[in-house]
């Protein structure tokens, strides 16, 4: 198991490399030079020199990059241009209402989609498989901003149960926290659980029809534990994988429903950063998004070996 | 004839709600197996071997594919009227069942130990330490070497032979008085079959259980059943003591089977027997006896009309119209040889 761990660390080394450098280069080959873009329109020519060279953006690309990653490597991501803040700070102070909708989201998608996912696989071809089924299609359908407005507009607007946008951090109080996350978290889990559910159904099928689950029913184990011990732990590999993806997709790409609900996620930070040409916070970022993606993935193949042991053995 | 066998199927009939309707796989069979005894069951594939033994467990979909008819007492307990509850206190602890491929029949991500204990951790109150002891003690029976470390081990890990026996295992570990076997070797290879076999004697032996011997191997059920049944498309067509039916066969079928095992001693220019023609599919079933278009003695009657299952002698029951002419024939035979 160790072993296994560490070759999947030590994979992700060059991985991390190669998405440095291309974000470096997307970044340094779009048009704009970030030195007028900061001093703005009025400044003259030997300002904005002046301060290229104070970037350092006057050498080489490739001593730019070695500039930068060797003080990535350091943890210091660079200084915004605009905000009074590290890009690391700006990055940690908006990482929390996005993890916090992330999970809320991720939780509501599974308790959707898990058991409805197995019961439509229990109930094949019935009208409780296909109503599921439907539910399925139609949220893969609709997009997770659409669902969100219209639940704006029902339970913060008509019934106002709910604050329609805003965020107040957990130090506020529990419900406080999650009075303003119910909304647009359920509204990006309801969307997810569509893709789970459908993994779910087809993975629990799957399974439901091995030898093994007729062999563990013939030892007289209760149908509950058929269900939720001997097939779910067998179906749950390519669920996870899907839980994997959606997760990296919560953290990293509600910036629709961070906008709409106007909550001060990663989502809102990377939309400003590029409407102000703010280079080392875009750059920061995306390689903060990234590299969390990749740690989910790894998360993900560790699971993997926790759930299933041909997993964790047969790659020694 | 004072104690009642410990199982008796009685007219069972399975029905299958398919796309093409309703199909009868097994079609009004009686057997019955008494304690401590060995009774195969053999036929090709397809005659419903399989099905009638998961009705006795009652494995299969009942929801909305399958309807029973008859009786399966067990005990003096008609199974099929048991509710779900009843079945899962029979299964695993009464009544076990060993199947064909040992790797698809574990669940590949628990341990050997776990599965086992999970027996019985389920019809004992025992705790999981003491349940993984036994399970210990039941893989050293079965002959597994070192069991103190392939309980921690995984399915995917062990040999073939070393599944079957780790299967028998779980299957022995509430020391059940019916075990089923369904073609538990078939898979195997030819060495390790014969292990798993002697293994089974001797635990039939040892314990005293009847057991269910399903098979399409006529030269298994020679060396193991003390009776045998023969199936052929959802209905028994002769039933012996295994001496009997080897030295005289009276139904074609029979008869064909055997002259299907290849003889060491033959001669190796002659090609093997073989039954002519293909087994019919359940919803095109003949009118007449089951076997007659493939059968060497069919005549106008075997065509017209389904002959009687009927007790020829003493515990000899055949289903066919030739019965009687295919014993003298048989006599004869062994007379000239």
């Amino acid at each position: 198991m160790n072993l296994y761990l560490v070759k999947r660390i030590l994979a992700l080394i060059p991985v991390l490399f190669v998405v440095s450098v291309v974000i470096f280069l997307i970044i340094h080959i779009t048009p704009g030079d970030p030195a007028s873009v900061i001093l703005g329109e009025s400044a003259t020519a030997q300002d904005v020199e002046a301060l290229r060279q104070q970037l350092g953006l006057d050498l080489p690309i490739y001593q730019q990059y070695m500039n930068w990653i060797t003080d990535v490597l350091r943890g210091d991501l660079g200084e915004s241009y605009f905000m009074k803040e590290s890009v690391s700070e700006a990055i940690f102070s908006h990482l929390q209402p996005t993890l916090s909708l992330a999970i809320l989201a991720q939780i509501i998608a599974l308790l959707i989609a898990i058991p409805l996912g197995i019961t439509a696989a229990l109930r094949r071809g019935t009208a409780a498989d296909q109503t599921v089924m439907g539910f399925s299609l139609l949220g893969m359908a609709i997009p997770s901003f659409l669902l969100a407005l219209f639940l704006i507009l029902l339970v913060g607007v008509k019934l106002q149960w709910l604050p329609v946008a805003g965020y107040k951090p957990l130090e506020a109080g529990l419900w406080n926290h999650l009075k303003y996350l119910i909304l647009p978290a359920v509204s990006l889990g309801a969307i997810q659980s569509a893709l789970i559910t459908r993994m779910t159904r087809s993975s629990m099928l799957e399974v439901l029809n091995m030898n093994y689950m007729k062999a563990a029913r013939s030892k007289g184990v209760k149908e509950r534990q058929l269900i939720y011990k001997h097939a779910l732990r067998n179906a749950f590999l390519p669920i996870l994988t899907v839980i994997g993806q959606t997760f990296g997709g919560l953290v990293t790409g509600a910036v629709v429903t961070e906008t709409i609900f106007n909550i001060p996620g990663i989502g809102q930070l990377i939309i400003n950063s590029v409407e102000r040409r703010d280079y080392e916070v875009i750059q920061g970022v995306v390689l903060f998004v990234t590299c969390v993606y990749v740690f989910i993935n790894l998360i993900v193949d560790i699971l993997y070996g926790v759930i299933d042991p041909r997993v964790r053995l047969e790659r020694k | 004839m004072t104690k009642p066998p410990l199982l008796e199927v009685n007219e069972l009939k399975v029905h299958f709600y398919t796309e093409r309707g309703r199909i009868t796989a097994v079609d009004g069979i009686s057997f019955h197996v008494n304690a401590g005894e060995i009774v195969g069951v053999v036929g090709e594939s397809g005659c419903g071997k399989s099905v009638t033994s998961q009705a006795i467990l009652r494995l299969l979909d009942e929801k909305d594919t399958v309807e029973y008819d008859g009786k399966i007492l067990f005990e003096g307990t008609d199974l099929l009227q048991l509710p779900e509850a009843g079945m899962q206190k029979i299964r695993g602890n009464e009544i076990s069942m060993i199947f064909q491929d040992p790797l698809s029949s574990l669940n590949p991500v628990f341990s050997i130990g776990s599965q086992i204990a999970e027996s019985l951790m389920l019809h004992q109150q025992i705790s999981k330490k003491a349940a993984f002891e036994k399970a210990i003690e039941l893989l050293r029976m079965t002959g597994i070497p070192a069991p103190e470390k392939r309980v921690h081990e995984y399915p995917h890990q062990l040999s073939g032979g070393m599944r079957q026996r780790a299967m028998i295992a779980m299957t022995l570990a509430c020391q059940p008085k019916l075990l089923i076997a369904d073609e538990p070797t078939t898979a195997l290879d030819v060495t390790i079959q014969a292990q798993i076999l002697d293994l089974m004697l001797e635990l039939n032996r040892e314990q005293g259980m009847g057991m269910i011997f399903i098979t399409h191997d006529l030269g298994v059920v020679a060396e193991l059943c003390s009776r045998v049944v023969v199936m052929y498309l959802g209905q028994i067509v002769e039933e012996a003591d295994v001496e009997t039916l080897f030295a005289q066969p009276r139904h074609p079928y029979t008869k064909g089977l055997m002259k299907s095992i290849p003889q060491m001693d033959s001669d190796r220019s002659q090609k093997l027997h073989v039954i002519e023609g293909m087994v019919p599919t359940l919803d095109n079933i003949p009118t007449g006896c089951r076997f007659a278009p493939r059968c060497p003695y069919a005549d106008y009657m075997c065509h017209e009309r389904p002959p009687a299952y009927e007790e020829h002698a003493a515990g000899h029951k055949v289903r066919c119209w030739h019965a009687e002419k295919i014993a003298q024939e048989e006599e004869e035979r062994s007379y000239v040889s």
